[in-house]
């Protein structure tokens, strides 16, 4: 904790009620959903604007403060947890919509600003932003350009990435910033905005985003099918995407989430099935049509055991309930859930699910998988408890050889949650140290004496003792 | 860290479970439907928060300090929360713990913690008191009501509070209870037999709801019984902290009950009906387990009833109003009831059901926060107010007292035109 004289002087320049000092306010500024990892700030400090923002970036810079800039910590990969004390930097109290332009079709907005009410002000304007991360009725627009994103879809659409058309901000040492504009073309100097996308918070504190918005689809078609196997599965997803339908929607579940679903929401799902696949077509009513008929040609072709088509919005929405309520029925089965981001080429879909299988059997774990098979990015989540240090060395072992599957199928170690603290041993996997120096001398160009963020993305970087790194330490 | 059996800083009586806190994610979904984190945007004043602060707790890195004790009051208790938590957590109930084990380590100062007790182990269990002690309000409104302030010691809230209070209350009519005939015959073709839960709140403020309440299930076709020996259902003890007066007031309430022979107990208030259904964890080993469990098969909401038996709806004369509703915590997000309300007011012929933004939203009254926190309380029912006011609709309905003194209150400062109904007072205009 910080001496009073500090405090006080932070309380004077950036609002007596935007500065948190006291034990209980810092011991809930040390986490976001990662399981197992937490922190203990000297500081929280939420400004309500840029100048509060950079009296509290000088206010940092005169103790030697590390900053750790903080959206809603919704993050699974602890990208926004204080491993090593230092300033909790909150953006939710600057959360402005500041313009949506109509001839441009942008909008731009203050970073704490949360991702469903940017959706909503599109929306209100008959436009559309399609970035939709599960904790999208929460997370703020900063946290998801900070860790790029992604959402249920992100086959069609694209995920945060796609959407940034500028940001400002501020470096550690009070330079401000400004990459990108409202240009579609654009190719002045290295992209810093692109730099900035998914970096974690460790280059710069990013204030305000300007995003692109396009035109909301017309019409929207929903199916459901069941298979006894899941290669069945991977198969017809490939088949989807080799037949050139790229559906807005193409989730899968696995035999332990429909039971886990099953077990909790009684809703009739067929327990005997390996997998599900909930797919949506979207566009325009007549390519819609289409795009529909085309799926369910393909599901009919690989013999899917059972197929559903939604005759309207209500059905639809029936049609979907099952995955919706995943989550939720995977996180009360145990104290515990370990959601992991395994993420492949989707051609390799089948071969990845008989990976989880197979190490499923070999650590003896409960792992229910669901995720968004059309992108390939899959959620293996483990369901455990915390307490039962046997039962997690497990669960890491089984992502650490899951990865190691994952990185030689040419997938990567995060599609959509970011390394944090969580990852960074799989990162140094997946680059190598050449590919991890080019990152960190990247780093010290922004930030040369690693005061923000610090911790995360890279491994010898080592965080503060007790705090755990579960499978990140050993790889 | 060990295995976690012990209550760690908590005491051990009553303290939250370990495993219902640890079962928080933190995945903050609860954020997004906090009254207190949508005013505050202090993630202690949030579910999330307040989980993290008992699980530390309960894990010895905290004491029970006095900024605990101020969040677990400053919690409206409204439940949204367990209604967004994709694991089951409930942080309303881990604070209805928290505001026991408040009593413990931070009992309050000698004349209230009198004050209090008076009110919670005096007053709410003895119905002939609680209506002895209104009867001046009743027989000088204005003048009496200043009395019973002075008299429940009230005037150690702000004067702010003593004027909402003066001003919330209206009109009282005599109590019901001593009224109502113990057994109301089923009209028309008999469908079963049903006790009436007459809760302290209806009896008092709003005994002519309740009248409606009883006609109403007769006119369905069910014997009511409504036993006169009826006492509070612990809703007010367990959000202010007094379990063990609670526990009290639930053994005898199904002793009661029990013996009644009905086939089901049905109540109009939304606050007794989450208290009565939660007589399990309650009283847990210390009640025969078989008999709470059969009590508690028996607890309906009267829409939650209805909607079940199905409205007899011939001879309905039309009510032709338009209306929105208000679901009542305690209803929605404590009793997972928010289709029945519905179903029982489009089944009214001539009414028009017109969806306000954010029904589910606390209306700020939350039992006696209204009267603490006055201008949280204010900030919060201003939001449900626009969200009424942009509907357009004749009048307002919900089917708890709390809210519909709150809500009533609202609309007399804003100088909105709504009346508010309960749900039982709508049907009740389209009975024959």
């Amino acid at each position: 904790m910080l001496n009073k004289t500090i405090i006080d002087h932070l309380r004077q320049k950036v609002g007596a009620g935007n500065v948190y000092s006291e034990r209980e306010d810092l011991l809930v500024y040390g986490y976001d959903a990662t399981p197992e990892i937490a922190g203990f700030p000297d500081v929280a400090v939420f400004p309500e604007n840029r100048e509060g923002l950079q009296a509290a970036l000088e206010a940092a810079r005169g103790e030697g403060l590390a900053v750790i800039p903080r959206g809603a910590a919704t993050g699974l990969s602890g990208g926004s947890t204080p491993c090593r004390g230092g300033m909790v930097l909150g953006l939710t109290r600057m959360n402005r919509i500041l313009e949506i332009d109509e001839e441009n079709l942008t909008l731009r907005a203050e970073a704490g600003v949360i991702t469903v009410d940017l959706f909503n002000a599109a929306a209100a304007k008959g436009l559309f932003y399609p970035p939709d991360p599960g904790s999208q009725n929460v997370s703020t627009l900063g946290g998801n350009v900070a860790e790029n994103a992604g959402g249920l879809r992100g086959l069609k659409y694209g995920v945060t990435r796609n959407y940034v058309m500028a940001l400002s901000g501020f470096l550690y040492d009070g330079a401000e910033f400004h990459a990108g504009n409202k240009c579609v073309k654009d190719v002045a100097g290295y992209s810093l905005r692109d730099l900035l996308v998914g970096s974690e918070g460790t280059l710069g504190i990013i204030t305000e985003v300007t995003v692109r918005l396009i035109n909301p689809p017309q019409d929207k078609r929903t199916l459901l099918a069941y298979f006894r196997d899941i290669r069945t599965a991977g198969e017809a997803v490939s088949r989807i995407i080799a037949a050139r339908i790229i559906p807005a929607t193409l989730e899968i579940m696995d035999k332990t989430t429909i039971n886990c679903v099953e077990d909790y929401a009684r809703i009739g799902l067929p327990r005997e099935m390996g997998a599900l696949l909930l797919i949506e077509v979207d566009g325009h009513p007549a390519v819609v049509a289409e795009e529909a008929e085309g799926v369910r040609k393909i599901l009919a072709e690989v013999r899917a055991d059972v197929i559903r088509q939604a005759a309207n919005a209500a059905e639809a929405a029936q049609l979907a309930a099952a995955r919706r309520t995943a989550l939720s029925a995977v996180a009360r089965v145990s104290p515990t859930t370990i959601l992991e981001d395994a993420t492949v080429p989707r051609s390799r879909l089948a071969e990845t699910f008989a990976e989880i299988e197979r190490l499923k059997e070999k650590y003896k774990l409960r792992v229910a998988t669901f995720g968004h098979a059309g992108d390939g990015n899959l959620h293996p989540t483990a369901v455990t408890d915390e307490r039962n240090h046997e039962e997690i060395a497990r669960v890491h072992a089984f992502f650490s050889d899951l990865y190691e599957k994952v990185l030689s199928l040419g997938g990567t170690v995060s599609g959509e949650h970011g390394i944090g603290i969580a990852k960074k041993g799989y990162l140094l996997r997946q680059f190598g140290e050449g590919g991890i120096g080019v990152m960190r001398r990247i780093k010290h160009a922004f930030d040369p004496d690693g005061r923000l963020n610090p911790g995360k993305i890279f491994l010898d970087e080592a965080v503060s003792a007790g705090v755990k790194m579960p499978g990140g330490t050993n790889g | 860290m060990a295995e976690q059996s012990l209550a760690g800083n908590f005491h051990p009586q009553d303290a939250p479970g370990y495993e219902s806190i640890l079962q928080c994610m933190r995945c903050g979904f609860c954020l997004a439907v906090c009254p207190t984190y949508a005013l505050t945007n202090r993630e202690r004043s949030s579910p999330r928060g307040r989980a993290a602060l008992a699980r530390a707790i309960a894990e010895g890195k905290l004491e029970f300090t006095s900024a605990v004790r101020d969040e677990a009051f400053f919690c409206l208790d409204c439940k949204a929360c367990s209604t967004a938590c994709p694991s089951g957590v409930r942080v309303g109930t881990i604070m209805e713990l928290c505001r026991s084990q408040a009593q413990v380590f931070h009992p309050p100062s000698l004349p209230a913690g009198m004050l209090r007790d008076f009110i919670l182990k005096r007053m709410l269990p003895s119905p002939a008191l609680l209506e002895t002690s209104l009867l001046p309000v009743r027989l000088y409104q204005r003048l009496g009501l200043q009395w019973a302030i002075r008299r429940l010691g009230i005037n150690r809230f702000l004067p702010g509070a003593l004027a909402k209070m003066e001003e919330i209350l209206p009109t009282l009519t005599p109590p019901l209870r001593l009224e109502i005939p113990e057994l109301i015959p089923a009209l028309g073709k008999k469908r079963g037999r049903v006790g009436f839960f007459l809760g302290c709140a209806m009896n008092l403020v709003f005994p002519e709801v309740s009248r409606q309440t009883a006609r109403i299930l007769s006119q369905q076709g069910f014997d009511v019984v409504t036993p006169r020996e009826v006492k509070c259902c612990g809703a007010p003890h367990l959000a202010e902290g007094d379990r063990a007066t609670a526990r009290q007031l639930a053994r005898i309430n199904i002793d009661l009950f029990l013996p009644l022979d009905v086939d089901f107990i049905v109540t109009d208030c939304a606050g007794c009906g989450c208290a009565l259904k939660e007589y399990g964890e309650l009283l847990e080993e210390r009640y025969d387990h078989e008999r709470v469990g059969r009590f508690r098969a028996k607890i309906r909401d009267i829409s939650e009833f209805l909607a079940e038996a199905g409205i007899r709806t011939e001879g309905l004369r039309p009510v032709p109003l338009s209306v929105t509703y208000h679901e009542p915590c305690h209803l929605v997000h404590g009793q997972g009831l928010s289709g029945p309300p519905r179903e029982v007011i489009r089944s009214i012929p001539g009414v028009e059901l017109r969806e306000m933004k954010e029904s589910n939203w606390c209306c700020g009254m939350a039992g006696s926060f209204a009267l603490k926190e006055l201008e949280t309380s204010r900030r919060i029912l201003e939001r449900k107010l626009a969200n009424v006011r942009d509907t357009g609709a004749d009048a307002l309905v919900t089917a708890n007292p709390g809210c519909h003194l709150q809500l009533a209150w609202g609309l007399r400062e804003l100088g909105m035109k709504q009346p508010v109904f309960h749900i039982v007072e709508l049907l009740g205009k389209a009975l024959p």
